[in-house]
């Protein structure tokens, strides 16, 4: 029997491809250059010749599958966090972050590299940089006591950095941690605020906040929880915001806002003397009185605050009537004949001179006619 | 990017030579000789090949192949390298030096593998049977399977479905234990017939055929005791060989 060699043939090409994809001379790993850790054209082309089902069923990728995986992870673990120019890692520790994306949060653990121009947290299995920001981005600095989910308190240090983001993160050295990003701080010639920042966000607000939404002002207040089914108006405990869009009530037990309104819907407030249980008598109580749907409605509140609150709604609402009155006032140019008109005419009904109507309040009276 | 070089194999030999432009992609493929050894490598980037493309691929492969046959040709003993292997330059270094610091590096080891594979060539052998055939042999030999398989024809429906059950399973271990005795008894023939083995893994083949064993065999050129060895196996009913080479003895390097 003769040994066959023909490319046409389908044994012989299968044997070189054997060959040539796992065998000859071997080179130590560090003078060759990697196909990115997978050998995809020897996988493709065999599979496409052999048949695919075969070779997994048959284990031939396998093993070359846990070979590269191996080869992956341990290039992985060797590959450090790359650095900048110049850039110089100063303090290096086990710590976590607390990463919030979308509905998607949790502490996300890996190593913190404190450099002279970064920090960063980087998990070094998948190679990635969970969380870093520039030295010269972080305006406060602040080690708050919180308790963690296993009902222990821990330090947790609040980095308050540009566009009022703040990041939590967990390291076991919180002090010494902390000095040390003061110290490079400094030294990347940014004065830290003393003061921290105003909006400090609790656990609270971050559930329920809207994005772009702030907080301007908050406190602890009862609210007079409207009858529902079979259980009668009562007093709760919880906590009232006014944020950029509305005024809202978080009810403590719940944990969740249970009373809101939209700021331009409110009208008024008023503050009485009432008796609001057969022992809390003579108590003050913050009326609120706002536009509900079309009705007129009144939220009452509770607390030592009854007073600044009433402050502060009261300048809401002549704000929010001076801001509407401002805007009625504004002047716009008309598009067609170009005079003067008051821009909420001008789009609400069209041009007083001209007629001019525009394209949006067209279709919407071309809706209403059909 | 860093400049790389392509190795196709190491050659005993340290002739300064150029093959000209027989390579992958049409690359000029040349010889980076150290002491009286040297490597075949071309130019390139420091970026592997790679290709979706099937056919590419594959002409690639046997370009591969048959540069390396080409310097079998012109410079005799080689040691043959995977596809795709690159050695690139770092910052202290071009390729070239570091294809040398290699070549310096691994002498002895090198030397040693050319020594051994001096004049040799690699076979490939697939030995497989067909199941069906060997099934049927086997009834045929073994009275206590020629005995059950009758007796299920006389037995009800029923008590026959048993009898099957119980023969397919006496059928799988002896068709086993032959498997077994057929690897150690073609082993032996063949090993007498080379100067190295390699077992290498099985591959699923069609039913009913089945791979019983698949080797890589380093021996002589010119000694023709492997072919008639396997002619006389492949004679043999439900048996088939499959015989290719001769290879660079990729595998005994």
């Amino acid at each position: 029997m003769e040994p066959v060699r023909d490319w046409k043939g389908r044994a012989t090409l299968v044997d070189l491809l054997d060959r040539v994809f796992d065998k000859g001379v071997v080179i130590h790993a560090d003078l060759i250059i990697s196909v990115s850790g997978i050998p995809l054209i020897g996988v493709n082309l065999r599979a496409a010749l052999a048949g695919m089902e075969t070779m997994l069923e048959y284990g031939m990728m396998q093993d070359m599958d846990i070979k590269t995986r191996m080869w992956e992870a341990q290039h992985r673990k060797n590959k450090q966090v790359s650095l900048m120019e110049g850039e110089e890692v100063v303090l290096n520790m086990f710590g976590s972050y607390y990463y919030m994306k979308g509905i998607y949060n949790a502490w996300k653990s890996g190593r913190f590299y404190l450099t002279n121009l970064r920090l960063l947290l980087y998990q070094q299995d998948i190679a990635e940089i969970v969380f870093e920001t520039p030295l010269d981005k972080i305006k406060a600095i602040a080690v708050r006591r919180e308790k963690s989910f296993t009902g222990k308190d821990r330090d947790i240090l609040h980095l308050y950095l540009e566009g009022k983001k703040v990041a939590r993160l967990n390291v076991l050295e919180t002090e010494q941690f902390r000095q040390n990003i003061e110290r490079l701080v400094r030294k990347a010639g940014v004065t830290l605020d003393r003061q921290l920042p105003e909006e400090e966000l609790d656990e609270r607000t971050n559930s329920f906040l809207m994005e772009g939404e702030k907080v301007s002002c908050k406190g602890k207040m009862w609210y007079l929880m409207p009858k529902s089914g079979i259980i009668a108006e009562t007093w709760r405990p919880g906590h009232l915001y006014l944020t950029s869009r509305r005024l809202c009530w978080w009810n403590d037990f719940d944990k969740r806002i249970v009373f809101q309104t939209l700021i331009d819907r409110i009208s008024g407030s008023t503050v009485e003397i009432k008796n609001i249980s057969p022992v809390l008598k003579d108590e003050e109580v913050l009326d609120v009185i706002y536009n509900n749907n079309g009705a007129k409605a009144v939220a009452s509140f509770s607390g030592k605050e009854t007073d600044e609150w009433k402050k502060v709604l009261i300048q809401l609402v002549s704000g929010e009537i001076k801001a509407k009155e401002d805007k009625d006032k504004e002047k716009e140019t008309c598009p067609q004949c170009g005079k003067q008109a008051s821009a909420k005419e001008l789009l609400e009904k069209g041009c007083p001179n001209c007629n001019w109507v525009s394209p949006r309040l067209k279709k919407k009276l071309a809706q209403v006619a059909k | 990017m860093a400049e790389g070089r392509y190795v196709y194999c190491i050659a005993g030999n340290s002739k300064t030579t150029c093959l000209g432009k027989i390579g992958v992609e049409e690359n000029e493929v040349y010889t980076i000789p150290y002491q009286d050894i040297s490597a075949v490598v071309h130019n390139c980037p420091a970026e592997p090949y790679k290709s979706e493309d099937k056919e590419l691929v594959k002409k690639w492969v046997i370009t591969h192949e048959e540069v390396i046959e080409a310097v079998q040709e012109k410079l005799g003993t080689v040691l043959p390298l995977g596809f795709d292997t690159i050695i690139k330059a770092d910052e202290a270094e071009d390729a070239q030096e570091k294809v040398k610091d290699w070549l310096k590096e691994d002498y002895q080891k090198l030397k040693e593998k050319l020594n051994k594979v001096k004049g040799k060539a690699e076979y490939a052998v697939q030995i497989s049977w067909d199941a069906k055939v060997i099934t049927k042999k086997l009834i045929e030999k073994d009275n206590e399977l020629k005995k059950l398989d009758q007796e299920i024809k006389s037995k009800p429906k029923g008590v026959a479905y048993m009898y099957k059950q119980k023969l397919e399973k006496l059928l799988r271990n002896k068709l086993g234990e032959e498997a077994n005795k057929c690897f150690k008894n073609f082993y032996d023939k063949i090993k007498g017939c080379v100067d190295e083995i390699k077992v290498e893994k099985l591959k699923k083949e069609e039913e009913p055929r089945q791979m019983l064993m698949s080797l890589s065999c380093l021996k002589d050129k010119v000694n023709k005791t492997l072919g008639d060895e396997l002619e006389k196996i492949s004679n043999m009913e439900g048996f088939f060989v499959e015989f290719t080479g001769p290879w660079p003895p990729y595998s005994f390097v």
